[in-house]
């Protein structure tokens, strides 16, 4: 541009652009507290605890080790508590979607007075505390609980309550992650509009064809989210797996809190924790690149 | 081959009926247009054909079998959306061939078949693009491929054109009108745009509050709309309210000719610009209007004229002409039409006076 561009017309004075390192400094000003909160209050510790499950003194000075974890691979408890949580996990999860999957289809191509009770219904668990909402599940499935009642005056006495069996931690944790996994998928089924449906139709695919071929590869980022979000809380669950479950096995929160606090053994304890956390965090970054993905693409269009 | 008929289709969505009493039946390898302002049923319509809504009451028959009850996915006819409809997922030869692949025709069959709608759409070499990929016009030719594939007896089409810009617009419409004629495919075309319905069209139909005002030629529905919703609504068209009594016509306080056999009462006479012509000089049939705007329009220029006692008129005056605002013309009406009561208009031609010969 040439400088004496002023001298041969009037233009207005347009505010100069801010430089782009003041933006950055700004933006990084706004966020700086609570990433510095999350260093020190997350990062930092688990990072020590990490390392300390890692070292051993000799002799004064610490050294690499992986005895701890060894120990843990070769203690039958430690192992079937592992694999348990991580059956319990997955038996969860796919009857979460299961469940969730035909009421958020229903939720979202459905219109009227029932779809709207439906809705209300299914948001319900979102505000029942999980301390309270085992304690009704005991009520509702336990021994002469409200199920077990109703059965016998229809006259049926064969009922086993599933309390203190492996059934009602899944059953609590269904009933948990109903609502946020509803939202999430009827919140992706609406981005598919009606139009790309109809199309399909039109071409001649049911209802079924239409699932598998239309909808699903369309949302399967939501499935993703639901997927990792719901797998990290119900692998790390502790009220509903100690209030519902058996005593052993046990899920990896149950087994971590009677390590630390019944047995005394915090140094186990921080060792399951590590374990705990690291299979969360692989499932911890599909969820990380399911968002980013979905950003770039955002940002792309 | 196929032909498609309607018997009685009425549709209610609870206290709005959108499809009244429809009855037509459209030929094999016909290209029919329904038109209408927004909101008259013409989608509704649509899509009942479709089989995308149930109709309330009627019959739809397709090469005379009924198809009421059959759900979309069964019928033999294809849609092309007005909105972008390409599967985003699918890349552009998986969205023409996923219909293809329901119907588990064989591998080398798909491929050929995609290749072939392609090309016929002029998009040959897009097969790998996804829908995002592509502009606009692009996609609704993707659509349109994708509807063609499955060799549809019967294609519907709901403004495909009309979220693109005119100039594409038109070239995508030449090109439908190309492949329709090319493939003899029984075609109904939705739109709200008459030029497209005039220019497209074996016949149209013109719709209004969910009933069909007259079916016919587009040439016929221009020169004999056969009410006044018609009237109005296609093309350019001056209406003048007027009152017959004793057999005289009367615009304001002006005499007309009355067609024969008219009884007394209030009439409205439509009256095309093109059918207003100039006389050099004033006459007793004619009437003196003082010009209140022209605009011109390139190779002719329209006018608005007034006079008192009479509502004011649109005319079309040649380049050659002489004319300027303010100034004066007499305009002689040479052809109209008068409408009564819903009837169908009666027609009056009359000679140019012998002093403008
Ligand atoms: N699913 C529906 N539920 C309720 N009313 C509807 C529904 N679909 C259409 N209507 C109503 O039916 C009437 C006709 O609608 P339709 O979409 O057929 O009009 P159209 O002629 O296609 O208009 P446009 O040119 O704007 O597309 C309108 O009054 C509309 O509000
Ligand atoms: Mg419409």
């Amino acid at each position: 541009m040439k400088d004496d561009s002023d001298t041969l017309m009037t233009t207005l004075p347009t505010p100069a652009p801010r430089p782009s390192w003041r933006k950055a400094a700004i933006a990084y000003a706004l966020i700086a507290p609570p990433l510095l909160l999350m260093v020190f209050l997350i990062f930092i510790p688990a990072l020590q605890s990490t390392a300390r499950t890692l070292t051993v003194d000799v002799n004064g000075t610490p050294g690499f080790t992986l005895s701890r974890y060894i120990a843990f691979f070769q203690d039958p408890v430690s192992v079937s508590n592992l694999m348990f949580t991580f059956q319990i996990t997955l038996i969860t999860l796919l009857v979460i979607f299961l469940v969730c999957f035909p009421l958020a289809l229903y939720l979202r191509f459905a219109n009227g007075r029932l779809a709207g009770a439906v809705q209300v219904l299914a948001l319900f668990p979102l505000f029942v505390p999980g301390v309270i909402l085992a304690f009704a599940l005991i009520r509702f499935l336990g021994t002469r609980g409200t199920l077990d009642t109703m059965l016998s005056i229809a006259g049926f006495t064969g009922f086993r309550t599933p309390y203190l069996k492996p059934d009602a931690i899944v059953f609590g944790l269904v009933w948990e992650s109903i609502p946020f996994t509803v939202l999430v998928l009827t919140a992706g089924l609406r981005q598919v509009s009606d139009a790309l449906i109809e199309s399909a139709r039109d071409v001649g695919a049911n209802n079924w064809q239409i699932f598998w071929r239309i909808i699903l590869p369309q949302i399967s980022r939501p499935v993703l989210i639901a997927f990792s979000l719901n797998f990290l809380g119900i692998f790390g669950s502790y009220t509903i797996p100690y209030l519902l479950g058996p005593a052993a096995p046990q899920m990896m929160g149950v087994f971590m809190q009677q390590t630390f606090g019944q047995y005394r053994r915090p140094d186990d304890a921080e060792t399951q924790a590590v374990i705990t956390f690291l299979i969360c965090a692989v499932v911890g970054l599909l969820y990380v690149r399911t968002v980013a993905s979905q950003r770039k693409q955002e940002q792309d269009s | 081959m196929a032909t498609l008929d309607l018997t009685g289709i009425y549709k209610q969505f609870g206290s709005v009926t959108a499809v009244h009493d429809v009855n037509f039946q459209v030929q094999d390898g016909e290209f029919m247009c329904i038109l209408g302002p927004s909101g008259c049923g013409k989608s509704t319509l649509l899509r009942m054909v479709a089989g995308f809504e149930m109709p309330t009451s009627g019959d739809i028959r397709i090469d005379s079998e009924s198809v009421t009850a059959l759900s979309a996915n069964r019928r033999p006819t294809a849609m092309v959306f007005q909105k972008y409809t390409l599967w985003p997922h699918m890349k552009v030869s998986e969205n023409i061939a996923f219909g293809l692949q329901l119907r588990r025709l064989p591998r080398a069959v798909i491929e050929q078949k995609v290749k072939e709608s392609l090309a016929l759409v002029s998009l040959s070499g897009y097969e790998d693009r996804y829908p995002a990929q592509l502009s606009g016009g692009q996609q609704q030719r993707v659509a349109l491929a994708r509807a063609l594939v499955l060799e549809p007896k019967i294609l519907l089409l709901d403004e495909p054109f009309s979220s693109l810009d005119a100039i594409l617009r038109v070239r995508l419409r030449e090109e439908l009108r190309r492949i329709q004629r090319r493939l003899k495919i029984t075609a109904i075309f939705v739109t709200h745009d008459q030029e497209e319905a005039l220019t497209l069209a074996d016949r149209i139909a013109v719709m209004n509050a969910g009933h069909i005002e007259q079916l016919a030629a587009p040439s016929e529905i221009y020169a004999s709309p056969s009410s006044l919703f018609v009237a109005d609504f296609i093309g350019a068209m001056n209406l003048i309210p007027g009152t017959v009594s004793g057999g005289r016509l009367m615009l304001g306080a002006l005499p007309v000719d009355a067609p024969a056999g008219l009884s007394d009462g209030p009439v409205t006479v439509a009256i095309r610009p093109e059918d207003l012509v100039v006389l050099d000089a004033p006459q007793a049939s004619a009437w003196s209007m003082t010009v209140e705007q022209i605009s011109d329009l390139g190779y002719y220029r329209r006018a608005i004229l007034e006079m008192p006692g009479m509502q004011s008129l649109k005319i079309f005056l040649p380049k050659a002409l002489e004319a300027q605002e303010r100034g004066t013309l007499h305009v002689y009406a040479r052809r109209y039409l008068v409408y009564r009561d819903g009837n169908a208009p009666q027609e009056v031609v009359r000679g140019l006076p012998v002093s403008a010969a």
